[in-house]
């Protein structure tokens, strides 16, 4: 078995970045795999322009985006229709339509992206009629499928990708009943209501789904709001948001784990406990912006290019811990590195918050500013500076 | 005009829950002409897709009751011919646990009860033991029975290979065909479904929570049908390591309890809940129920809080005011009742169908020669055994939580008995049964049955 420079896995824009990135660097034996028959993870059925601002400076719909992003991948090969199955040290084994095999290289990049929360974990009161799905779903059924699943479906959630349920449905002439939403505001920013407006579609506040009825087909959905209990009429019911990063491969390859958040261990460039391996994009932090996670994943790739040089670094990983109200922070571990001494780190809050954030180490703050936070997005923490020879965790707090 | 002959049949099955599948099995195998009638859009519209797929021993079913009869011949035979379909069992054990002093003193009863039915291999297994065992359990457990030959199966692709294997010897079957009425001539039975008329001249009435109703078309019937449902939860696949057995409470006279088990594909499973209500139809699940099976699941083992829900469902138990089932041939009518089969059809399935024959061949007619059967090999979805995905049929996968392939689903839509609803593809490949709910492959899922389905995924508009 031949050993391959770097492997992989996930061809969204978290693995395409690792890859350019390393193309940049002058490494050569690059494989890509990825699991769908087509390139590209989340933007390839994103067919509206929402990619590109921040990394080509203006709007592009996913395709277009993905195909810029893989022209600067020259000389990277891509195999597709493959999983990966389980992760072991420098070894990987791979399900294929020939069936299974190892593949072995010196580097292994996790970039295996994030997902919606569906109906069923979200424990909702009802049957199981046909027409219940999440954005991801519908962007399938109607951009790359063709297909008109439902003409007067209700969408659960007002985050971002709630906003992109309504663009998708839209596009397919679908004019959705109401949004529904469990707090008191949008979660999205607050112009994207307005958008809603536009197309006259409600949002009801501090609303949830009560019960969800018809035993084949929906025939309505009941809401509980403060204007009461009401049936409302829909075909279609989309559960959107609630990201939760697809780190499957990784639990079940048995690497090592954030105690709380069950995402991988992930350090400051974005290598995993094992240092062999890398996990970027939001698999580790479900879920920032397509380009953020290309540019992280730039980081990442240059990084693993000075590793296949100079050998994994030292030192022992110490963990970062976070407390209430916090959902995840990346990294969530760090390595002390004598040459850099300050990092960033990323984070979500779980509720609004306005105040103080700060990371302390043992009795030292490292870290303390105001920040106003909402949650769903990314709050970035610039410029943590932390002692090279303390062994004591880190803890983010709000406060 | 003339009219349109009416088929005549030797055998036609109202139902097709796992109870009706074994039924057909056995008369088609036994050389008769049979018929199953569902009304539903494939088999396993009832009871049958929604139980917690557990092949019992009888260990703790009433003495001497048809019920434990059934179960234990059923069980014996799944055994013996399980292997020849493909069909796979997770030889897992079972753990009635104690987690107070009052259920404490109640496992000596338990034990004594499993003698009495012949369960000779039952044992109390101590504090230490059980922790050996089991080590993820909470510290209450104190002690419990161990019944070593309590397994779990397919809950699906049993009753399919019964249907199939009755297919391949010759019987016919019809989905959307609810039986509403039917006349008795003295020799053949004439029965009205929304596809027309049947001639048959035994009619089996395997109709689970419709049961008295159906039964009503021969004779006033001596039960009620009091549905009794179970909700369920699905744990990830990353859940199914915390037990090694199925773990059982000491079941109250009512209820068998909460159980915790793993299921035949890779998951554990949490349920269920035993709520009486009259709806026949619905089995609607709750979510402050589900909130409450998940704190008695986190109180007997602490850990499944880090484990993710991947699925929530529910189940009707065709149950009546009577403990054991109601079995019964009518006399001068050519018509077996089997009902009631509430809580351990799955296991009893095919001993029912033993006894059915036998009750048919007692009070009415017996058939034959007996038909050399043909052994259909169902595909595996058993996540201790391979699977199509992993052994490459060609094909890539197409839903990634379950590892089902593109060449899966195709085959379940053109293998005999193949899917006409989305359920039916669900219960015989896993597709979108996975903890994303259909994110990564519904739509693909809807491109391939594009009119393939009764009901497409898609609504049959295209945009
Ligand atoms: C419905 C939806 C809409 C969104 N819309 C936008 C938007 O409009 N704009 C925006 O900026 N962001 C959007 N996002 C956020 C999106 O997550 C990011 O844009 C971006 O796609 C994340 O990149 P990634 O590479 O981390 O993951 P992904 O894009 O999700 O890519 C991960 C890839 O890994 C593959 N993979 C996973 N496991 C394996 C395995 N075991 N073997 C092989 N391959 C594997 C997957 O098939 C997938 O192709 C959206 C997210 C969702 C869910
Ligand atoms: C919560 C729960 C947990 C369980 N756990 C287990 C277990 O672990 N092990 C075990 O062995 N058993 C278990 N069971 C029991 C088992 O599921 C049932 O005993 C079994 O499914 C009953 O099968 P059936 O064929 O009698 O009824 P059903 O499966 O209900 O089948 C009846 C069929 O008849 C059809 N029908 C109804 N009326 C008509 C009509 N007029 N015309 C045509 N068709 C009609 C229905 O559509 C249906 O498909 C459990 C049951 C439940 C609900």
């Amino acid at each position: 078995m031949s050993t391959r420079d770097v492997i992989i896995i996930g061809s969204g824009p978290a693995g395409l970045g690792v890859a350019a990135a390393l193309v940049r660097a002058g490494v050569s034996d690059i494989l890509v795999l990825e699991r769908e028959t087509e390139i590209g993870g989340i933007p390839r059925h994103t067919h509206h322009p929402s990619f590109g601002l921040l990394v080509f400076k203006r709007p592009m719909t996913g395709p277009a985006y993905i195909a810029r992003l893989r022209a600067r991948c020259k000389g990277v090969e891509f195999r597709t229709g493959v999983t990966a199955t389980a992760v072991d040290g420098d070894r990987l084994s791979i399900a294929t339509p020939e069936g299974p095999q190892t593949l072995r290289a010196r580097h292994i990049v996790l970039a295996t992206g994030a997902r919606e929360t569906p109906r069923h974990p979200r424990l909702v009161t009802g049957l199981r009629p046909m027409g219940i799905m999440t954005t991801g779903a519908l962007q399938q059924f109607i951009y790359t499928g063709g297909m008109k699943p439902f003409s007067r479906p209700m969408i659960i959630g007002t985050e971002l990708v709630s906003f992109s349920a309504l663009w998708t449905l839209r596009h397919a002439g679908i004019k959705p009943v109401a949004m529904i939403e469990p707090s008191a505001r949008v979660t999205a920013y607050r112009p994207a209501t307005l958008f809603a407006r536009l197309l006259g579609v409600p949002i009801h506040y501090r609303a949830s789904v009560t019960d969800i009825a018809g035993r084949d087909t929906l025939t309505h959905i009941e809401i509980d709001s403060p204007a009461g209990r009401r049936k409302i009429d829909c075909d279609g019911v989309i559960f959107s948001g609630c990201f939760t990063g697809d780190n499957n491969l990784a639990r079940g390859s048995g690497l090592a784990l954030s105690p709380d958040t069950h995402i991988p261990l992930v350090d400051q460039n974005w290598l995993g406990a094992d240092p062999r391996h890398s996990v970027v994009g939001n698999t580790t932090h479900p879920a920032d912006m397509g380009d953020q996670c290309y540019q992280e994943a730039l980081v990442a790739g240059a990084y693993i290019a000075k590793l296949l040089q100079s050998g994994p670094p030292q030192g022992e990983p110490l963990p970062i811990r976070h407390g209430n109200g916090i959902k995840m922070t990346t990294p969530n571990m760090l390595r002390p590195d004598e040459q850099a001494r300050a990092f960033s780190l990323n984070l979500h809050v779980t509720r609004a918050w306005s105040g103080d954030i700060s990371v302390t180490q043992g009795d030292k703050t490292l870290y303390r500013k105001r920040h106003s936070c909402l949650p769903a997005r990314r709050i970035t923490l610039k410029g943590i500076r932390f002692d090279t020879q303390s062994t004591a965790p880190l803890q983010v707090s709000l406060g | 005009m003339p009219q349109k002959p009416v088929p005549n049949f030797d055998v036609i099955v109202i139902g097709g829950g796992v109870v009706g599948c074994a039924v057909m099995r056995r008369f088609a195998l036994n050389g008769a002409k049979a018929l199953l009638l569902e009304r539903g859009e494939d088999i396993l519209s009832g009871a049958s897709k929604a139980n917690s797929a557990i092949l019992h021993t009888g260990f703790d079913a009433p003495p001497g009751s048809t019920e434990v009869a059934c179960m234990q011949a059923g069980y014996a035979e799944y055994l013996e011919m399980h292997a020849a379909l493909n069909l796979p069992v997770l030889e897992t054990g079972a753990l009635v646990v104690a987690w107070n002093d009052e259920q404490r003193a109640a496992l000596d009863g338990i034990i004594a009860k499993a003698h009495e039915n012949g369960v000779g291999d039952v044992q109390l297994v101590e504090r230490d033991a059980l922790r050996r065992a089991e080590p993820h359990l909470a510290d209450s457990a104190i002690a419990a029975v161990s019944v070593p030959r309590e397994f779990v199966i397919d809950p699906w692709s049993s009753p399919l290979a019964y249907l199939r294997q009755a297919v391949a010897a010759g019987a016919q079957y019809r989905f959307n065909a609810e039986v509403t009425g039917g006349e008795f001539d003295g020799k053949m039975w004439r029965l009205r479904t929304g596809q027309g008329e049947f001639n048959g001249r035994i009619v089996i009435n395997c109709s689970g929570a419709q049961g008295d109703i159906v039964q009503g078309i021969c004779t006033p019937p001596t039960f009620e049908i009091r549905p009794r449902k179970g909700q369920f939860l699905v744990y990830d696949k990353s859940a199914s390591d915390l037990i090694n057995a199925i773990i059982l409470p000491v079941p109250t006279p009512t209820t068998k309890g909460v159980v915790l088990t793993k299921t035949i594909f890779g998951n554990l499973l949490l349920g269920p809940t035993a709520e009486e209500q009259d709806d026949r139809e619905n089995a609607t699940v709750d979510h402050d129920m589900l909130q409450g099976l998940i704190d008695t699941g986190t109180a007997m083992l602490p850990d499944l809080s880090d484990h993710p829900v991947t699925a929530t469902y529910a189940g009707l138990r065709p149950a009546t005011q009577f403990k054991d089932y109601q079995i019964k041939a009518e006399a001068g009518k050519n018509w077996i009742g089997v009902n009631g089969i509430r809580s351990t059809g799955l296991t009893a399935a095919l001993g029912i169908a033993a006894y059915v024959e036998q009750l048919c061949a007692e009070h009415f007619t017996s058939f034959g020669p007996p038909v050399a059967p043909g052994f259909p090999t169902m595909p595996n979805l058993a996540q201790h055994l391979p699977r199509a995905s992993q052994t490459g049929d060609g094909t890539e996968i197409l839903c990634h939580c379950e590892s089902v392939t593109r060449g899966d689903v195709e085959r379940a839509l053109t293998a005999e008995v193949p899917a006409r609803s989305l359920g039916g593809l669900r219960r015989r490949t896993r597709v979108m049964m996975g903890r994303c709910n259909g994110f990564y492959c519904s739509a693909r899922v809807a491109e391939l049955t594009k009119g393939k389905l009764d009901r497409p995924l898609d609504g049959g508009d295209q945009t």
